[in-house]
């Protein structure tokens, strides 16, 4: 599905766990160009396939606040 | 964490005398938060026939993302364990709806309910919501003085709930009393029977609107669980009913409870309510913030369903524990100097919208009345009294965090548009032409 946009260094990708968002929405509240809410329920889909540095800056500052900790940030 | 288990829990448990309907807890609810926690993150009270009281925000986060081992069900048998979310379980008779039911049936309500308090379909609820808040000022605005509760934060929400419920608008103060009385009347109180005598009155009503959904059939809640199948078979009365309760409930007083303490506190600390005033890009961040410091829903209790070991800690099958929201919403370890209001916090995960299967459904539709109302009414009142002896506080906090009564006064002000009265026949009539096109 998604591809991972490989670096120099790293290959980075974030994604939401389905099985632990509750739609608590701050993910879209604090990075609204990365994290979007489905319109049916409200809960949140990573909505870039680029995983630029700023993208996952703003990925780790969404996750630091997400009350289920349901943002998986990947580096590998 | 496992020397905590090793120290405490295999030889025993440490007993507290805590009871979050006492006037103690509605006192001082942090500091009571901070002496539990500091002993244990979980400890046992042995009122309301024992029960496990979770303090800390990482077991209480955990422990929620097991709904097989800790389940919300309420069992019709009054002598199971299975007794719902709340401690002491008040009306046997009464379920709070999905609220005390487990996945996957709570799922299949929550389907039919999500179209309706999702982000994208509340924002067609805002124009209302800023309807109603300058209609119910327009009322007082030339008297500067009101009760906050009373004429503005119990209307608004009850009003909006009338809407979404696809009922009458003029049907909300049959609703508005008895659900704030359910809530803040203790479970020893001798008021008690009248107050659910109330709840039955109340119950008659909606089953009323239930038999006319079915007649006539308006857009709203009522319709879409009247046509919604769970498992295959159309709702009964009962499901029907309990669901539209909990939207009443949880409607009617959460968000009035939250509101109300923060009207306070913006008093209360006016150098923070001009630094919100100045910045509305601040509001954001400070309605999370005062989420986690007012907690308006204090908890919900859980019924262990087998033996188990979760977070670091042995359960019993039929143990009941309160798994707080509030009081994780001071837990040190994830809110620096949790006892104070920090507008622009961050991170902030607090759990004022309860954790896991149950986060509360309406939380963007709480936000968004909570917003526009506090926002809107700063806008026409920015300097205002409260009279501090006419306060009135839930006599128990167990349930909600709220007030009653908040007497304000204010220079007075100009109308700027249509009263009370005249606004419910405008919306009315808009939502009226809205159901006929649909037909």
């Amino acid at each position: 599905m998604m591809k991972p946009r490989q670096s120099a260094e790293v290959a980075m990708r974030v994604y939401v766990d389905e099985s632990l968002c509750q739609g608590h929405t701050l993910c879209a509240m604090t990075a609204p160009d990365v994290f979007h809410l489905r319109e049916d329920d409200g809960h949140s889909y990573v909505a870039v396939t680029e995983f630029t540095p700023e993208v996952m800056q703003a990925a780790r500052r969404a996750a630091s606040t997400c009350p289920e900790q349901a943002i998986v940030i990947e580096e590998s | 964490m496992t020397d905590i288990v090793d120290r405490h829990f295999e030889d025993g448990r440490i007993v507290v005398d805590f009871d979050q309907h006492s006037l103690e807890y509605q006192a001082r609810s942090a500091e009571l938060s901070h002496e539990l926690r500091g002993k244990c993150p979980v400890t046992w009270s042995n009122n309301y026939g024992g029960f496990w009281v979770v303090t800390a925000l990482d077991e209480v986060a955990e422990m929620y993302k097991h709904p097989e081992l800790f389940s919300a069900v309420k069992d019709p048998d009054p002598t199971s364990n299975f007794r719902g979310i709340q401690i002491p379980d008040a009306n046997p008779q009464v379920s709070s709806g999905f609220l005390e039911m487990d996945p996957p049936e709570q799922l299949d309500f929550r389907r039919v309910l999500n179209p309706f308090l999702s982000p994208a379909a509340i924002t067609k609820w805002e124009p209302l919501v800023h309807d109603f808040t300058h209609a119910c000022l327009d009322e007082v605005i030339e008297a500067g003085r009101f009760d906050f509760i009373d004429d503005l934060v119990n209307i608004v929400p009850a009003v909006l709930t009338m809407a979404m419920l696809g009922v009458p608008l003029s049907e909300w103060d049959m609703y508005c009393e008895p659900m704030h009385a359910m809530v803040y009347t203790p479970p020893d109180s001798p008021d008690l029977p009248r107050v659910q005598q109330m709840g039955m009155e109340m119950v008659g009503g909606l089953i009323q609107n239930v038999a006319a959904a079915r007649a006539n059939p308006r857009p709203g809640i009522i319709k879409a669980l009247v046509e919604a199948e769970v498992n295959g078979q159309p709702l009964d009365d009962f499901g029907i009913l309990g669901t539209v309760f909990l939207v009443v409930g949880g409607g009617l007083d959460t968000t009035t409870a939250f509101t109300s303490s923060v009207w306070q506190w913006l008093f209360q600390n006016p150098t923070e309510k001009a630094r919100l005033l100045a910045d509305h890009s601040l509001l954001d961040l400070a309605t999370e913030e005062f989420l986690r410091f007012f907690t308006p829903a204090q908890g919900d209790a859980r019924t262990v369903t087998q033996d188990c070991e979760v977070a670091g800690y042995k359960f019993s099958e039929g143990d009941r524990v309160l798994l707080s929201f509030a009081m994780p919403n001071r837990d040190p370890k994830h809110f620096p100097d949790p006892d104070s209001v920090v507008l622009d916090r961050f991170p902030n995960r607090h759990a004022a919208f309860g954790l896991g299967n149950h986060r509360c459904i309406g939380s963007n539709i709480a936000r968004m009345q909570f917003k526009t109302i506090m926002w809107e009414t700063l806008q026409r009142i920015p300097e205002y009294t409260i009279d501090d002896d006419g306060v009135d506080r839930y006599e128990t906090i167990g349930v909600i965090n709220g007030y009653k009564h908040m007497p304000t006064s204010f220079a007075p002000g100009v109308r700027q548009g249509p009263g009370f009265a005249e606004t419910i026949a405008t919306w009315q009539s808009r939502l009226d032409d809205e159901a006929a096109a649909e037909r």
